[in-house]
């Protein structure tokens, strides 16, 4: 089978001010799949994203990111502002960091779209909310994400990325913040809407279960490189690098 | 900025050995004579050196500024302490009155006072210390609190050490910094303040030199001798410029380490 | 909402209640005789006979409290005494000193808000630019100016030796340039300083990484974090509220603008009390009513802000 790959990591080293936090990193992403990169804090999966996202404080010292024939390390910001969003979507852990708190979401759906020139859809947006388990969506409009709660916050977010259509979508700790039912019923929705739009996602979590669950591909990150990289069974049933061993040795298990 | 900081305090400080002429001495044969050599800033109205009264004048100034910053530092500091330390309703008294005199229009203390006492010096420092205190008392309470809490001060609570040994110890060692920085940036603001009061004749009653009341007697023949309204004002600005300065640099050194 | 309005209402009345406490205690503990004051001022020989007949008519024979209650009453009613010094009524003199204080006071403020803005939030926006250093720059060196010096310098250049405009205000619109000049600036430098330390502070929220992360426009960005700074903004101008007045009197004093601080500064000399405590409680009421209403304001905007 041969897929066809939409995001190439070359030899990617990147640094913010003197700490180098990425050292040659190579990952390659094949359309459609869901790729999860597991890692502890401080590991540089987050950084990675960034890095992908243009974070002006992340100084690439060396390699490249290619995209569609580019190397999106190197977009002027005008140019990446038309990336970002319909090309690639990028959602971060803190369930309230992709809305402004104090407008209200149909106002900031609005901008969201007027920046791509697209026009505001009600229906899809009701229809994404539906997929989401968000009910009323003409109510949640309406409202201020200071007043929401952070798992309506995330879905709202997803919502919000998805509209745009994107081909590429990182999603940097999404669950994480959220109570272990509410992630999961979060995971479920995101799963659902990959489906239907055959989107490509990086799902990057410190949490190997949730990896083990729906992952196509696992990444392990440590210390600012990928120590290991394959298919889900490979990486749980046959771990061979160190690390990965004492990650999916430490999963805690309910005992009866 | 630090050499000339030092320079404007050193040649200010020892006026007297820098200054070519008695800064009080009227001279009826150089009146408003213009920058010469035995007076490189000219004369004024009454035939005084305006370079040796620039120097005395500045004397006034920044010992009148490092009185008034040291005293509200003193003053603040110690009430900040106490009330971030104990908390209760004196605490909370405190913070409605901090909250309602923080931005309180110094000028109409000062303008009160003076109209009641009569102008002075006094007048003018009260006016200004009534709110500046407060901005220390703030600093302080609030950093005494999170010092408070923090887990090694509990710890030493526990061992017995009185209130008084810890708030000198642990916690006034902690909050100098941030106070001390506080300090730098007020005496710009000072500066300004005591020579605006002055200039409207209610800081330093003339002839004692000072910066702001010597613009404000100099104004008038402006026409005739700018030099005695020039160079006393460049001497306030420069002055405020380089504490303004450094005040800015040890803030941005303060935030950023 | 309802509730902390009222509780705000209630603030400033027992806050202005102090206030005009405090100023009447001042008088009280004065030096000196108001009743013999008053003679001297209007040039009367002062005798026992007159002296005790000026003390009865004037009340101050009755309990200090009593006096007080009295005083606060009529000051309500908006009466403020008689002046000292022509036994006119100071309330007429103070309002049209007001009215021509607040002429200055709000043009002043509105150029340097407008300024301050427009440099703050681009500078902020285009930070280490060039356009950047140079705010800060100008800002800085703003800042750091008297505004005495700034009046003094401005009216030799322009007034002296370029004739440009009158040294005297005299109160119409050409006289107000220099005087609204020399109050702008240093508070333009003040503003755009905290203004645009303000956008900087909002820009590094993770919303904005966020809105970034869908490419939002930076536009729109920019539109969203002013958005959610104007209520702090606001504050930031209450606060210079206080400055603005003591700037005022001694603009007003240069330039001889018919303000309420020229109007005041001419009576401290005179001793001309009720002029003075009048001054004071109109300033302290304007400065706590608007330092009370940009709170609320600021509460509006950001609900967040929680008691």
């Amino acid at each position: 089978m041969k897929e066809k790959t939409i995001l190439n990591v070359k030899d990617l080293s990147a640094a913010y001010e003197d700490a180098e936090v990425l050292s040659s990193v190579n990952l390659s992403l094949k359309k459609g799949e869901m790729l999860c990169i597991v890692g502890e804090s401080g590991s540089g999966k987050s950084t990675l994203l960034r890095t992908v996202c243009g974070d002006a404080q992340i100084k690439v010292k060396n390699g490249c990111v290619i995209y569609g024939d580019r190397d999106i390390t190197k977009l002027k910001s005008c140019e990446r502002q038309k990336v970002l969003g319909t090309k690639i979507g990028y959602i971060q852990q803190n369930p309230w960091g992709a809305f402004n708190p104090l407008r209200p979401y149909s106002i900031q759906f609005r901008e969201t779209l007027k920046s791509h020139k697209k026009k505001y859809d009600a229906e899809k947006i009701a229809e994404l909310f539906s997929i989401l388990g968000l009910k009323d969506p003409e109510s949640i409009l309406k409202s201020r994400p200071y007043e929401m709660s952070g798992g309506m916050n995330q879905r709202i977010a997803i919502a919000a990325s998805f509209i745009l259509g994107p081909e590429l979508l990182l999603c940097d700790e999404i669950t994480s913040a959220l109570d272990v039912t509410t992630a999961s019923a979060v995971t479920d929705e995101l799963l659902k809407l990959k489906k239907e739009t055959e989107v490509t996602i990086v799902m990057v979590t410190h949490n190997i279960g949730i990896a083990a669950n729906i992952a196509d591909r696992i990444a392990i990150m440590y210390k600012g490189q990928i120590v290991e990289c394959g298919e889900r069974d490979k990486i749980i049933n046959a771990p061979e690098h160190e690390y990965t061993k004492r990650l999916l040795a430490d999963v805690p298990q309910l005992e009866y | 900025m630090i050499v000339f900081a030092a320079a404007v305090i050193i040649m200010t400080l020892f006026a007297g050995v820098f200054a070519p002429n008695d800064p009080y001495k009227t001279s009826a044969t150089v009146i408003r004579t213009a920058p010469c050599a035995d007076y490189p800033f000219g004369t004024d109205n009454l035939g005084r050196c305006v370079f040796s009264r620039v120097l005395y004048g500045g004397r006034t100034t920044i010992a009148a500024t490092f009185f008034l910053v040291f005293v509200s530092f003193a003053i603040g500091t110690v009430i900040g302490m106490v009330c971030g330390y104990y908390g209760g309703i004196a605490d909370r008294i405190f913070m409605r009155i901090a909250d309602i005199t923080l931005g309180f229009p110094q000028m109409v203390v000062a303008i009160a006072v003076a109209g009641i006492l009569g102008a002075g010096m006094k007048g003018a420092m009260i006016a200004l210390g009534i709110t500046m205190w407060i901005s220390f008392a703030r600093l302080a309470r609030s950093h005494t609190y999170s010092i408070k809490n923090e887990a090694y001060v509990k710890t030493v609570l526990f061992t017995g050490k009185s209130d008084f040994y810890i708030i000198m110890v642990h916690i006034f060692p902690n909050l100098m910094g941030p106070v001390l920085t506080n300090a730098l940036t007020q005496i710009g603001t000072t500066m300004i303040g005591l020579s605006g009061l002055s200039f409207l004749g209610l800081g330093i009653i003339p002839p004692t030199a000072e910066w702001g009341s010597m613009i404000s007697e100099a104004r008038a023949y402006i026409q005739i001798a700018p030099w005695s309204v020039f160079y006393p004002a460049a001497a306030t600005i420069i002055t405020i410029i380089i504490f303004n300065y450094l005040g800015d640099v040890v803030m941005d050194y303060r935030e950023a380490g | 909402m309802i509730r902390s309005v009222l509780k705000k209402l209630a603030e400033i009345i027992i806050i202005l209640v102090v206030l005009s406490f405090f100023v009447f205690v001042l008088l009280y503990i004065a030096p000196g005789d108001p009743a013999e004051k008053r003679l001297t001022s209007q040039g009367i020989v002062v005798t026992k006979q007159v002296l005790d007949a000026e003390r009865e008519r004037l009340g101050l024979l009755k309990p200090f409290l009593v006096r007080y209650g009295e005083w606060l009453f009529s000051v309500i009613k908006g009466d403020f005494g008689v002046s000292f010094k022509d036994d006119m009524p100071v309330a007429p003199k103070l309002y049209k000193g007001l009215v021509n204080t607040c002429i200055l006071a709000f043009s002043s403020l509105m150029l340097s808000l407008s300024l301050s803005f427009t440099l703050g939030v681009a500078s902020a926006v285009k930070k280490d630019g060039i356009f950047d250093h140079i705010v800060r720059i100008f800002s800085f060196v703003a800042n750091s100016l008297p505004n005495f010096l700034i009046s003094v310098l401005l009216m030799y250049f322009f007034c002296i030796k370029l004739d440009i405009f009158p040294v005297i205000a005299a109160g119409d619109l050409q006289g107000l340039v220099m005087p609204v000049l020399s109050l702008a600036i240093p508070m333009t430098g003040r503003f755009t300083r905290q203004i645009r330390a303000e956008i900087l502070n909002r820009m590094n929220e993770d919303y904005v990484t966020g809105m970034k992360g869908r490419g939002v426009k930076n536009r729109y960005i920019i539109l969203n974090v002013v958005r959610n700074s104007l209520g702090h903004i606001f504050t930031i101008v209450a606060l210079q509220i206080g400055t603005l007045m003591g700037g005022s009197v001694v603009i007003e004093t240069i330039f001889r603008w018919p303000g309420i601080g020229k109007l005041v500064m001419d009576s401290i000399s005179a001793r001309d009390y009720p002029v003075i405590m009048g001054f004071v409680l109109i300033m302290g009421a304007i400065y706590v009513v608007v330092n009370s209403l940009s709170d609320v304001l600021d509460r509006t905007l950001d609900p967040r802000i929680s008691e």
